[in-house]
């Protein structure tokens, strides 16, 4: 009997002896959440992916247990958002556009100081980027992660039938046209050919007069997925906003303007408001529909949007210039500790890991290219593996070529009270895209003040 | 006080002790513990969340930054009558829900009416088939839409061109994001709309089965035409059901934000003409984080909508006809 309970109170004290254990294990452990949806991230293969990242990670070290956070990108900035006032906000972010951080000013950690403790090698990095994320009144809110150049894309199928050359093979060539004539690979030329390309039902392109911009069936020329500030970028650098705070329109933005405008209601070779949403234009994917010729597009697009384009030939050439200056602007992506962080170095070591050891992974993972010197000359091998570019014998020279035209100012760049002036301009824009008798000249002004008083409500 | 109101105020809390017995208390302790998930939700999510944001508009705070947070008294208040997308939003909100509200209500009771003839063949089945598309989340049978009246190859578009007519490009019918004609997005929306319109017409479907047939029989025996008995037997016996239906209507289309938010991302186009009111409210709180001036705007659609209800219960007392108050 006497033995029997010594046993049962021998199995009570080492259950509870492991449990007490396991909490002592669990408590020591420093949990630090990654946040991820302002960027990439959230499509169902980076999660797994992700998810096994953090499981190597956890499994390499007993000090840190890293939580990985996914929420979906249109949900993010307000999740994000309600966690800060919740008082809940998560260690890390990433991985973030500029954009993305611009939406939350002053909420990120400067690095520095755990740099200069933690004597950081950042040798191993361009250091015009790394200046780059080195934000006055904030610091250094982030390293360089991946960068995603811009290019043009086309189709060479559509090229092809309509019997005309491909744009030029390199930044600086010029584009031989039909008569063997060489003309400067500039937004006249990219005009011209991409009115040759857009099509109407009955086989007629828009330079004809026969043409039907009531039927069109296949377009020249779009910038996909971008807003105005991206889109004006290619006509050179620039933004809404002077030094002093001032609604501006630079030059070469008011030409772009017109120039869209042309291009959507007089030439009809970049898809208006009629068009946009069509269904034989991918309902929004316009290049993968494999009825848009050419498209101005972020490295990103590759590895995440082609799919449907698996029997489409295409390949990547370099963007126009506009008044001989060359703008392929250029997105970049990093991770960013928010200031709220209770256990900084431990984010730091986590950070420090993924744009580190998993450096290479993550970045081909989000179809971006690694900010890591070292890192850049495999990459191409490795994103040509994958599918849904695997087999493909791309340029990729051009996207290396095209990180000397990047825009700076950035068109993701800082605004004043940037949700509400972003909303201003988007509104405006799609208008423009959807009014054939839109009138800029009374229009620009009615932005520019509009814009204005939006900054002067930030002051 | 004298003898008696002593001795009554005695009696009456005795009585009232009284009537709290241990089985009545255990009773009780259950009544509340089985409606207290119910009391508890209500306090979490509605009671404390409408005291907050009452706190909130008389505050400036960002979601993002909590420790800016500060009282500024009437500021939100007053910027209510300096914000022009305000008029906009409260005009294009009460513009659409003079074209669809009546339009909803009206096909819904005579759709109900339809189903509920005895001459339709296969009556169950319609009844099923108008029914189901209640069934579809609201955001998936939008985007549905948005591709039947593309503007450029939507099927409404392909079959108006059928007869003839030129629907397509430029200046044909842009369902959605025509700027020169507000009308049309307005028209597009309520067509979208009449897809939901299921649930409503059930209700009628229901209050027309309880209409007694003797009142058609009586009305018949007197020659009274189909159309007769409807005006004057079928549409006041089943009045509180529409007035019950106009009451969800008003509330509903003054909260009307799906539709627009998914097609146009809270753009307001074409030209501004889908900025309803709580696609504006949604992008002060949520988008722009204005978290004060958001619960401001929310306050002053309360407001709306509680002068909007209670004039329409007035005015229900003239034409809502409760054949249970004749009896009583």
């Amino acid at each position: 009997m006497l033995r029997k309970r010594s046993m049962v109170i021998t199995s009570i004290t080492a259950v509870l002896l492991a449990l007490s254990l396991g909490i002592v294990s669990a408590q020591e452990r420093v949990q630090i959440r990654w946040f991820v949806g302002l960027g990439a991230g959230t499509d169902a293969p980076q999660i797994e992916a992700q998810e096994a990242v953090v499981e190597e990670f956890n499994n390499s070290q007993d000090r840190i247990e890293l939580v990985l956070e996914i929420v979906d990108n249109e949900q993010a900035p307000g999740v994000l958002s309600t966690q800060i006032a919740a008082g809940n906000a998560p260690d890390i972010v990433g991985p973030v556009g500029i954009l993305g951080r611009s939406q939350f000013p002053g909420a990120w950690l400067d690095l520095s100081e755990l740099l200069t403790e933690t004597n950081y090698d950042l040798s191993d990095f361009d250091q015009d980027l790394v200046e780059f994320y080195d934000i006055e009144g904030e610091g250094q809110i982030g390293l360089p992660f991946a960068i995603f150049p811009s290019f043009l894309i086309y189709n060479v199928d559509l090229f092809d039938e309509a019997g005309i050359p491909y744009p030029p093979r390199n930044y600086g060539d010029p584009y031989v046209d039909w008569d063997g004539v060489e003309r400067e690979w500039n937004f006249d030329t990219l005009r011209e050919i991409a009115m040759i390309l857009t099509v109407d039902s009955n086989g007629n392109d828009a330079t004809m007069e026969e043409f039907n911009p009531d039927d069109i069936v296949q377009f020249g020329f779009a910038p996909q997925w971008t807003d105005y500030r991206g889109r004006l970028s290619l006509f050179g650098a620039g933004n809404f906003v002077d030094e002093e705070g001032n609604a501006v329109l630079p030059d070469h933005w008011r030409d772009g303007l017109y120039w869209y405008q042309q291009a959507m209601w007089e030439d009809y070779f970049i898809p208006n408001g009629v068009y946009g949403g069509a269904d034989f234009m991918g309902g929004g994917n316009w290049f993968e529909s494999g009825n848009l010729a050419m498209v101005h597009i972020h490295l990103w697009y590759l590895p995440c949007c082609t799919w449907g384009l698996a029997d489409v030939e295409y390949q990547l050439a370099p963007v126009p210039s506009y008044n001989g200056v060359t703008t392929a602007k250029m997105h970049g992506d990093t991770f960013s500790i928010m200031n709220t962080t209770e256990h900084p170095e431990e984010a730091f070591e986590v950070l420090t890991y993924l744009i580190g050891d998993k450096a290479e992974e993550l970045a081909t993972l989000y179809g971006g290219m690694p900010a890591r010197l070292s890192l850049q000359d495999t990459y191409f091998d490795t994103i040509s593996q994958n599918d849904p570019i695997a087999g493909r014998d791309l340029h990729w020279d051009i996207v290396v070529a095209g990180m000397s035209y990047t825009d700076n100012p950035s068109h993701e760049g800082p605004l004043p009270n940037l949700r509400e002036a972003e909303d201003v301009y988007n509104t405006w824009s799609g208008n423009l895209d959807n009014d054939p008798n839109f009138d800029l000249d009374t229009e620009i002004p009615r932005l520019l003040d509009s814009l204005q008083q939006v900054y002067d409500q930030s002051n | 006080m004298d003898m008696v109101s002593a001795l009554s105020e005695a009696r009456k809390e005795r009585f009232a002790w009284a009537g709290f017995t241990p089985a009545r208390r255990r009773e009780a302790l259950y009544g509340f513990l089985f409606i207290s998930p119910w009391l508890i939700g209500f306090l979490i999510f509605y009671l404390f969340p409408m005291i907050a944001s009452i706190i909130f508009s008389f505050m400036s705070f960002e979601l993002s930054k909590p420790d800016e947070a500060m009282f500024i008294g009437l500021t939100n208040w007053t910027l209510l009558f300096d914000d022009s997308t305000l008029i906009q939003s409260l005009q294009v909100t009460f513009v659409f829900a003079i074209i669809s509200l009546p339009i909803g209500l009206i096909s819904a009771f005579l759709l109900a009416v339809l189903l509920n003839s005895s001459q339709l063949m296969g009556r169950n089945l319609f009844r099923t088939l108008f029914y189901a598309p209640t069934m579809i989340p609201l955001i998936a049978s939008v985007l549905i839409w948005a591709q039947v009246l593309n503007p450029s190859d939507g099927w409404v578009n392909r079959a108006i061109e059928v007869f003839g007519f030129d629907a397509r490009g430029t200046d044909g019918l842009r369902w959605l994001n025509d700027p020169s004609r507000p009308g049309l997005v307005w028209i597009a929306y309520t067509f979208i709309g009449l897809w939901g319109i299921g649930n409503a017409m059930l209700i009628n479907l229901s209050a027309l089965q309880g209409v007694p047939s003797d009142l058609y029989d009586s009305a018949r025996v007197d020659g009274a035409t189909w159309w007769r008995r409807l005006l004057a037997i079928t549409v006041p016996m089943v009045s509180p059901v529409i007035f019950y239906n106009l009451v969800l209507g008003v509330i509903g289309l003054l909260q009307y934000f799906i539709v627009p938010w998914v097609l146009t991302g809270g753009s307001g186009d074409p030209n501004g003409y889908t900025m309803f009111y709580m696609v504006h409210f949604f992008k002060q709180g949520f988008i722009f984080q204005k978290m004060g001036y958001g619960a401001t705007l929310a306050w002053l659609m309360f407001f709306i909508a509680l002068v909007i209800t209670i004039f329409l219960f007035v005015t229900a007392r003239y034409w809502v006809f409760y054949s249970g108050e004749l009896d009583s």
